[in-house]
């Protein structure tokens, strides 16, 4: 059986998911403001004793990685000593790891998603790319497969057996089963999420970017997707490449003839120490 | 009696232990202002790692020698080839970029 699924049923779902968390959006709306204080980042992530107390362990056990050494009590401790826009990618990735813990996500997606974030971060310097938005867009590429697994698990199922066995692309194995695809999902629920547009631009585009390329983010993130895939960074038997945007590679600037063992060195590296401190 | 080749390895901080020599010079920013720096075959010392954490590096690139045999080398880089191959399994490598994508990725798991 398939479904036809529209906008406002996407929307009138997303109702059913867990808050998404405004930190997101308040530092998100700070990063270009030049008064923008510590004190300001402290209260934003102190509204949540639950992030709070995640943000401390994380920053603890990142910070210390297991040495002896003075222990990290609060936010703004942990900003004096690791830095404010350290702190800031910490509460980014927390917060939204605690979101997508409540959400009931799969190992698997998560994992992906770190591997793309980390890798659209390490392509954002040859862009030029805000670090912070390559994170969270990385984080959120694929959220419209998290709704689609929790409201319609059977269609879900369907569509990854599909995926496994057939030559067309996942989003038009998703537009048969559901009438609408992962990215349009996407979108949808980072617009309710009242994310800045190239954020969503990048969640909705990331399978095609070519209409969208003036976004730099679109392209790094449909980029960062495939090398993520390339790299194997998830090292899942279904991981594969199959196609790869010129332009998307143009509009970040990435030659793919130069020696590139240093960057796809600290893409692996630094997937491998996030995957396990924001699990 | 043949020189022992030499491997760069990006590790994670986790994997990374007391007595590694560095193989790139480590940089790690302060507060966004001042650096803290290492050089190029720098030992690794107890006191460095924590010197790494606290600064909260995330990965280090370090230099081992490669202590494979000829065959155990070359059986690894079949292995990761292969692996490459099927990752690419759907791809058409007869397009320009998805053939340069594909020579950069195996280029890097030849090492």
């Amino acid at each position: 059986m398939t479904l036809q699924l529209n906008e406002s049923e996407v929307r009138a779902r997303a109702i059913n998911l867990p808050a998404f968390p405004r930190v997101v959006n308040d530092i998100l709306e700070t990063l270009e403001d030049d008064n923008a204080t510590l004190g300001a980042l402290v209260r934003f992530v102190e509204c949540d004793p639950v992030i709070t107390g995640r943000i401390v362990s994380v920053a603890n056990s990142a910070a210390m990685g297991g040495h002896t050494a003075v222990e990290l009590k609060n936010v703004k401790m942990a900003i004096s000593l690791i830095g404010m826009s350290r702190v800031r990618e910490i509460v980014l990735a927390v917060s939204m790891a605690e979101f997508a813990r409540k959400s009931g996500i799969s190992a698997y997606y998560w994992e992906h998603s770190v591997a793309v974030a980390i890798t659209a971060q390490e392509l954002g310097r040859f862009a030029h790319v805000s670090a912070d938005y390559a994170l969270v867009a990385g984080l959120l590429h694929d959220i419209g497969q998290l709704w689609m697994a929790r409201f319609y698990p059977l269609e879900f199922q369907m569509v990854r057996n599909a995926v496994n066995v057939s030559n067309r692309s996942i989003v038009e194995i998703e537009q048969h089963y559901f009438g609408i695809d992962h990215c349009v999902i996407g979108g949808i629920l980072a617009e309710q999420w009242a994310l800045p547009a190239s954020i969503v631009a990048a969640i909705r585009h990331h399978h095609e970017p070519t209409p969208m390329l003036a976004e730099k983010l679109v392209g790094l993130i449909h980029v960062a997707e495939v090398l993520s895939n390339a790299l194997d960074l998830t090292s899942r038997d279904e991981n594969q490449v199959s196609n790869i945007s010129e332009g998307a590679c143009a509009a970040i600037g990435l030659d793919w003839e130069q020696d590139l063992s240093v960057l796809f060195g600290r893409i692996e590296a630094r997937t491998e120490f996030a995957c396990k401190v924001f699990r | 009696m043949k020189d022992m080749a030499i491997r760069l390895r990006y590790l994670p901080l986790s994997d990374v232990t007391e007595g590694m020599v560095l193989g790139a010079p480590l940089v790690l920013p302060e507060h966004g202002v001042s650096t803290f720096g290492l050089p190029l075959g720098h030992v690794l010392t107890e006191t460095n790692l924590h010197q790494m954490a606290v600064r909260h590096a995330e990965f280090v690139c370090i230099q081992q020698e490669d202590t494979r045999s000829d065959d155990e080398r070359a059986a690894e880089i079949a292995a990761s080839e292969a692996r490459v191959r099927h990752i690419f399994r759907s791809a058409d490598l007869s397009q320009p970029l998805m053939a340069r994508l594909y020579g950069a990725v195996l280029a890097y798991r030849g090492q």
